[in-house]
């Protein structure tokens, strides 16, 4: 347990003490490899609870899907940077100390540590994403720090509701998520009330729920792709799994309707403002932050489905980390070869690049949610959870705004890769150019395989592990979400 | 009975013969800060002897509005004197709800001087017409919004029932809204009486001036009625914040007080600067907000 | 005067320096304002565990690391930052000195409506814990939306925690030193973050007027 925490701490402050050279590439390589060893040794073998954190299915889950992210991106940060623009190892080391952060949230088991956790990892994510020293990053740097900074006050707002609203029982009162969820009929309704909207508002800024996701466009667009891809994969699980634990502690209470009510508003609020804003992206990873946007959504509205959806929510996390992580560092070999981001000038990468052409269609069908990648049996999962209980409204507007989605980015990424190419393409002129392009592709190579690879077998594990961290979230009231029509 | 009667006298008196003793109070105090002597303490006295002795010059665009204007200042700042509580706890005369008729006689006070100076037909007396009744706009509801959160608190409708006992009562219980109400009426009195950081009393540039441009053509017993009328408006209001900021001190210190709050008024004058014209808006405001805050506490004390 | 009139006090002085944060131009004196306001939130939790019972030995260690970092070493940290930058007085903002305070005033009779309703069970050491939270927090985002200079808004997100620390009052003694400490050393590198930032764009730009930042790119959301 304290292996998972403070590794990559150390790593990241023997990574601020040495001079550069190609093995602190690999120093970052080694630490997050580490961190991943010890992640996968625990499933066999849970470690001892410690410190006020402890494995639980949701926690346990996210962290794997985290590690893996982080794993993947170092290897493509070895290739993707080439001069040496912000400090380096301030980059590393900040990466390595969000791993940190990141871990401990996943495996807190009180409100207050997760929300420090939270604090610190936001704090550790900032210099990453002023890596260029452009007046726009500074600006998005800005934006970045203080929504964040806000939303997460307000988390904290709420989570000091829902602990007021356990002052009334004769317990004493803690913030640990075990114990407020065990008092759970006792607890105040109004406080918990009050506490969940105002954890939605923090989390969800977090997040980048509509309407709170003004921030992302500009975050993603101006941060390095490297980190675009961690914080749409890793931060967005963050703020999820804060809302998430809000959401164990109020359907212990019995709210679980209200809760999942303004779940699926928010939800169904950010599917249809990312249709709506899909079609006047004009940058690359713009789209690909308003996809964010979308999934982040679809993982809400799941959520707020009750335990079908639960399901479906956890394979689309577990399902988006790696479709993003694959989309992001395509977009980052495009810009190293590209030395663009708009849209409509590159054309035609198939011809130039094949494997990143192929990548990049490749991660246009997963994020899509075509088969045989994972996130159509997610998307296909929420539709049918959403009419099988009745609620054809929702279902209605999600399909909707799922099928603008599609078109938006269908015709979007398309003429990309696939069209005649423009003369006016730089050659990359690189020292040890053909390990960079391996290490950029081969990580989104990975993450694209293992979603069609899932997506066509999930073994039991894979499927025992997303139905228990489901089936954490909500109490055992209807026991679906194994075979039938919820693949 | 005899203490009533003795009372009636003694809160008389000083309406006759106090405010021109405020105002030398303030003259020294500012000469003190400057190191000088400063006028004699019988100067104001003085003063009003000569300007009552003088006789005056009237323009030929001015009418009887022109003449009246001081009178009625001067009658209506009386009779609220009669209804504010001075010395002991009690008011000369009283009545429930003569805390509006009080605000209603400073603001009818007001619009007489106002309508006088408009009268003689200069811009320059208008200017000042408007800056007065700009502050006045906005010390006005701040003076009812103070006088309201007293009337909730104590309950009670009478000036000098509410500035009485009943206020040393509740006094400790609703402390932080009494110090915001004091810290309010403290700057509704500096407005009120054209003091700095509002108005400067001693200035007579053009661009500076309020009350004092309005006064500017009036000569002799109309202006020793002005000049009275203003200091007289330093007292009333220097009696309500009084027995609003010590409810609990006896009598005789609260008469006591009075010159020393005049000392207070003239160490601001001394250690600050007339504040910009437009920034006297956000003084007020902030005044208002006081007085306003203090009311929602009073309100809330009452239900918690 | 006894201890619950004090923490009433209290409260109303963190209110009114609220109200004084929204009018105030000349940067310097909004920090001043502000530590002021860290300082006399700072004894608050110690007042509380006075009134319900001992005062533990961590509670003065909590105590001295609140003021050592709220009230003494972020607003050093922010004075650094105006002076080498040499920016001094907020121009006047999008709202207007005079209609903030306005709005202001609203929000906080806003905040007494809706937090004088909201009771909470147990002790509570003063019934205007809730109204004083929620009225912080609101004053303390219009500061950060209506101001243009990056500065203020720093000192507006440290207002918006000043308001959920007040909010926090409520739970007095349930929360564990250890997220004490760190909710305190998060605000510290938040902040230090913040000023580096700012020193960034004053670099880049000349200036840190924030609605003069990013004007080039294509609209975002």
């Amino acid at each position: 347990m304290m292996a998972m925490v403070l590794t990559p701490l150390g790593f990241a402050l023997v990574c601020l003490a040495l001079p550069s050279g190609w093995w602190r590439k690999a120093l970052l390589i080694v630490g997050c490899a580490v961190h991943a060893v010890a992640v996968a040794s625990s499933w066999p073998h849970p470690p001892a609870p410690w410190a006020g954190m402890a494995i639980d299915p949701l926690g346990h889950l996210f962290l794997t899907l985290i590690s893996g992210l982080f794993l993947a991106t170092s290897v493509f940060f070895a290739g993707y940077h080439s001069q040496k623009l912000i400090s380096q190892r301030v980059f590393m080391a900040c990466m390595l100390a969000l791993e940190s952060a990141l871990t401990v949230v996943c495996l807190s088991g009180n409100l207050g540590l997760l929300w420090v956790a939270i604090e610190a990892s936001s704090l550790a994510a900032a210099p990453l994403v002023y890596f260029r020293l452009t007046p726009k990053a500074l600006e998005a740097t800005w934006k970045y720090l203080l929504v964040n900074s806000v939303g997460i006050a307000l988390a904290l707002l709420g989570i000091f509701c829902v602990a007021i609203a356990a002052m009334g029982t004769g317990r004493p009162a803690s913030l640990n998520i075990a114990d407020l969820a065990a008092a759970g009929p006792m607890l105040d309704p109004r406080w918990l009330r009050a506490g969940f909207l105002l954890s939605l508002v923090g989390f969800g800024t977090k997040m980048g729920l509509a309407p709170l996701h003004g921030w992302k466009p500009d975050v993603y667009g101006e941060s390095p792709p490297p980190t675009a891809a961690l914080m749409a994969g890793g931060l967005t699980l963050e703020g999820f799994i804060g809302l998430l634990r809000m959401h164990q502690i109020c359907s212990a209470a019995g709210l679980a309707s209200f809760c999942g009510g303004w779940m699926i508003a928010f939800g169904l609020l950010s599917v249809a403002v990312a249709g709506v804003f899909i079609w006047s992206s004009v940058d690359f990873r713009r789209l690909l932050a308003f996809t964010s946007v979308e999934h982040v959504g679809l993982l809400t509205l799941g959520v707020g489905l009750g335990s079908v959806g639960a399901y479906a929510g956890m394979l689309h996390a577990m399902h988006n980390t790696l479709n993003k992580a694959a989309l992001f560092f395509v977009a980052g070999f495009l810009w190293r070869t590209q030395r663009t981001d708009r849209m409509g000038a590159i054309r035609g990468v198939i011809h130039r690049h094949p494997w990143a052409g192929v990548l990049l269609l490749g991660g246009m069908a997963a994020t899509l949610g075509l088969p045989p990648f994972g996130m159509f049996y997610s998307e296909m999962a929420m539709v049918f959870a959403a009419a099988g209980s009745g609620r054809y409204a929702i279902a209605g507007v999600l399909v909707a705004a799922l099928a603008m989605v599609f078109i938006g980015v269908l015709t979007a990424v398309w003429p990309m890769a696939v069209g005649t190419p423009r003369e006016t393409e730089i050659e990359p002129v690189a020292e040890r150019w053909h390990w960079r392009r391996l290490a950029m592709l081969a990580p989104a190579a990975a993450a694209l395989a293992l979603g069609a690879g899932l997506g066509i077998h999930q073994p039991v594990a894979v499927t025992r592990a997303l139905n228990e961290a489901a089936m954490s979230l909500n109490p055992p009231t209807m026991a679906v979400a194994s075979a039938g029509g919820t693949r | 009975m005899i203490a009533r009667v003795l009372h009636i006298l003694l809160d008389l008196a000083l309406i006759v013969a106090l405010p021109p003793m405020l105002i030398a109070v303030i003259w020294k105090v500012k000469a003190w800060f400057g190191g000088r002597d400063g006028p004699g303490w019988m100067q104001p006295y003085r003063d009003l002897r000569k300007l009552w002795n003088k006789s005056a010059v009237y323009s030929r665009t001015t009418t009887w509005v022109f003449r009246a204007g001081p009178v009625v200042n001067l009658a209506a700042l009386g009779t609220a004197a009669l209804l504010v509580p001075i010395s002991g706890t009690a008011a000369v005369a009283g009545f429930p709800g003569d805390l509006i008729v009080v605000a209603y006689l400073l603001a009818l006070g007001k619009m007489a001087t106002v309508l006088a100076a408009l009268d003689t037909g200069s811009s320059f007396e208008g200017m000042g017409a408007a800056r007065e009744i700009t502050f006045g706009a906005m010390a006005e509801p701040t003076l009812f919004v103070a006088l309201a959160a007293l009337a909730i608190a104590t309950g009670q409708l009478r000036l000098g029932a509410m500035l009485g006992p009943v206020l040393a009562a509740a006094w400790p219980g609703m402390m932080p809204a009494s110090l915001l109400i004091a810290a309010a009426l403290f700057i509704v009195m500096l407005t009120e009486c054209s003091r700095i950081p509002v108005d400067d009393p001693t200035t007579h540039l053009e661009l500076t001036m309020v009350h004092e441009v309005m006064v500017l053509d009036h000569g002799g017993p109309e202006l020793a009625m002005a000049t009275f009328a203003a200091a007289l408006k330093l007292l009333l209001l220097g009696s309500i914040l009084l027995h609003v900021a010590m409810p609990l001190a006896p009598w005789p210190m609260k008469v006591v007080a009075l010159p020393l709050l005049a000392a207070v008024v003239g160490v601001v004058e001394s250690t600050m600067a007339r504040l910009r014209l437009y920034r006297v808006p956000l003084l007020l405001g902030s005044a208002l907000v006081l007085a306003g805050l203090a009311a929602l506490l009073v309100t809330m004390g009452g239900k918690a | 005067m006894d201890l619950q009139t004090a923490i009433d006090g209290a409260l109303v002085m963190v209110l009114l320096l609220d109200l004084g944060l929204l009018t105030l131009g000349r940067l310097a004196t909004a920090i001043k304002a502000l530590a002021l306001q860290c300082l006399v939130l700072a004894p608050l939790p110690l007042a509380a565990e006075a009134m319900h019972g001992s005062v533990g030995g961590h509670g003065w260690l909590i105590l001295g690391a609140t003021i050592g970092l709220k009230v003494f070493l972020i607003p050093w940290v922010l004075l650094r930052a105006i002076r080498t930058g040499e920016i001094h007085r907020e121009i006047e903002p999008l709202v207007g000195f005079t209609a903030s305070l306005a709005i202001g005033a609203g929000l906080l009779a806003v905040a007494f409506a809706v937090g004088g309703g909201m009771r909470a069970p147990g002790l509570s050491i003063s019934p205007l814990l809730a109204p004083a939270g929620l009225g912080t927090v609101a004053i303390g985002l219009l500061i950060m939306i209506s101001r243009v200079k990056a500065i203020t808004q720093v000192v507006g997100y440290l207002v918006v925690e000043n308001g959920v620390y007040i909010f926090g009052l409520l739970l007095v003694g349930r929360m564990p030193a250890l997220v004490e400490m760190g909710i305190l050393l998060d605000l510290f590198v938040a902040v230090f973050i913040m000023a580096i930032v700012v020193h960034h764009i004053r670099r880049t730009f000349d200036h840190i007027d924030t609605h003069l930042l990013g004007g080039n790119g294509e609209a975002s959301s």
